[in-house]
């Protein structure tokens, strides 16, 4: 199968607890995948996501908190909300609405999140590399 | 940046930048400046000629400019000054990477880069419906830009940017054409290109001549004033032997009214008219928008205080540096329209529909700005009818 790359985004609380842990008990993650920590969802804003395909990744996921759970109070909504805004820009330039994954967890799943992550990997796998990549160079820091 | 950086010469040279006679009324006229930013036209050009080595302020400076045009419009020396900047940024991004903030933390200019991958597979014709007719390949394309873009991203501001599109090919087809619109057309680039990235803009130009040539294209139609610059202005200097004909939608329009056979319904409104920069003081296009409305009966354009070649921006260009400067910019733009008494503004460019909208929500101005604002195509598609009485194609017979 091609070889994808894949990233997470992850909000600093209860999804990063799991996948701390997870590294803990040495649980094998998939090896082409990125993880960028963040304080809470509610950060990542539309362009942050669609940078991350212009950057050249295959699939993104964001791991976020329960939506009780925000340290912050709105974290998870505004996530829920920019995935539905970017998945319909992502289907206009044809990468596709299923390259965008959202998941939520709480502070104990990291048995969840490892699976969630290994079936992530699946699914891009599958679908192979996203056809919108530029090739040239992107912009600066 | 050193003084005799032969770049930085050539770029003097070419946009007679010497002949400033710091007169200073580039920067009088800036809107930036009269919003009270920091920021002198003039200054950046006495900098650059006599003191390049205070880098910090020149690059400042050149990526503040909104390149609205109004200090060359006002220049008497004639100092081709949005080319200057926009030369200078080119220079600047190539040397030192790409600078000044872009709204929306750069969405825009990311979908817009995305969209130079070969490989692209957009799935963008779906606000087509029925009643449009429009074909694959033929001698005549529609240009859409990025309005099935923006109709997603700025769909909280309640923006319809696809009924201009809808309207301007419903206007061709009232006119018996019908036009090729392209399913892998891409972003014209105008906002990369003015934000200093040169290679994706080409990029993006070579793949939408390739775009056309390959539908049979010989001649496109285009409604927005950026894609309309760009297309007649940049690409030819982008594309050896370029021969495709570009035409504004306004002049198309404009050009089959003289023929006779078309009139316009009554429209009983007091309206005002935004000169976009693009349209305006860039492509020189100053009547016939005009001329169109008054073609309109009953209607009653009442222009705002500075309009025509004095026409304020609508704050911001290239989705780069929007501020609270430039958000100044758009409320006393906003008071100008509300001091015409006017019921609607028209304007001609889904970016100045977009900005002024934007401005319009803020929710301590507790709508005391809000005004209908529209698209010419949009008042223009409502109205339109053949003389002879037969029906129009105004909302009520869609």
């Amino acid at each position: 199968m091609a070889r994808v790359n894949l990233l997470g985004i992850c909000c600093s609380w209860s999804p990063f607890a799991c996948y701390n842990a997870a590294g803990m008990a040495r649980m094998e993650l998939p090896s082409n995948f990125d993880l960028i920590r963040v304080m809470c969802i509610g950060r990542i804003n539309q362009a942050l996501i669609l940078r991350a395909f212009e950057y050249g990744a295959d699939g993104v996921i964001l791991l976020e908190c329960q939506d009780e759970d925000c340290r912050y109070g709105p974290g998870p909504e505004v996530g829920h909300n920019n995935v539905q805004r970017v998945r319909k820009l992502l289907h206009l330039l044809g990468i596709g609405q299923k390259r965008l994954v959202e998941k939520n967890f709480a502070a104990n799943e990291r048995e969840e999140l490892v699976a969630a992550l290994w079936e992530f990997a699946r699914d891009m796998e599958a679908m192979g590399a996203n056809p919108a990549k530029p090739s040239q160079e992107r912009e600066g820091p | 940046m050193k003084l005799d950086d032969p770049r930085i010469k050539r770029i003097i040279r070419e946009r007679s930048l010497s002949f400033c006679l710091e007169c200073g009324k580039c920067s009088a006229s800036c809107p930036r400046m009269l919003a009270g930013k920091e920021y002198s036209p003039r200054l950046l050009a006495q900098k650059l000629i006599t003191e390049p080595e205070d880098e910090a302020f020149i690059e400042n400076s050149v990526w503040e400019c909104l390149t609205c045009g109004m200090c060359e419009e006002r220049c008497p020396s004639g100092v081709a000054y949005s080319r200057f900047i926009l030369d200078m940024r080119t220079l600047l991004a190539g040397t030192k990477g790409l600078k000044g903030y872009r709204s929306h933390d750069g969405a825009l200019h990311s979908w817009m880069r995305l969209m130079t991958s070969p490989d692209l597979e957009q799935n963008r014709l779906d606000w087509i419906g029925p009643e449009l007719r429009v074909k694959g390949s033929g001698p005549l394309a529609f240009f859409t830009g990025c309005a099935p873009y923006f109709d997603v991203f700025f769909s909280w501001i309640e923006v319809d940017t696809l009924s201009i599109a809808r309207d301007s090919i419903r206007l061709l087809n009232f006119l018996d054409l019908v036009p090729v619109v392209l399913g892998e057309e891409r972003c014209c680039g105008h906002d990369l290109l003015w934000t200093g990235d040169r290679e994706n803009f080409e990029t993006l130009c070579r793949q939408n001549y390739e775009e056309f040539k390959a539908a049979g294209v010989q001649e496109v139609v285009v409604s927005c004033p950026e894609c309309y610059q760009v297309l007649s202005q940049f690409m030819p200097q982008v594309i050896p032997g370029f021969d495709l004909k570009i035409t504004l939608l306004l002049e198309l329009l404009d050009r089959e009214i003289r023929k006779g056979g078309l009139s316009f319904q009554p429209l009983p409104r007091r309206v005002t008219y935004q000169d976009p920069c693009r349209l305006g003081r860039m492509s020189g296009c100053y009547e016939v928008p005009r001329t169109l409305l008054s073609l309109i009966p009953e209607l009653t354009l009442a222009e705002m205080e500075n309009s025509g070649r004095s026409a304020i921006c609508c704050g911001n260009n290239g989705f780069i540096n929007c501020d609270l400067y430039s958000k100044r910019i758009q409320v006393e733009r906003l008071k100008e329209a509300k001091a015409t008494r006017a019921e609607l503004l028209v304007t001609a460019c889904p970016k100045c529909m977009i900005h002024l909208t934007c401005a319009m929500r803020d929710p301590l101005r507790q709508g005391s700005l809000a005004i209908e604002i529209r698209d010419l195509a949009n008042v223009l598609a409502g109205q339109i009818e053949w003389s002879g009485g037969e029906a129009p194609i105004g909302p009520h017979n869609r």
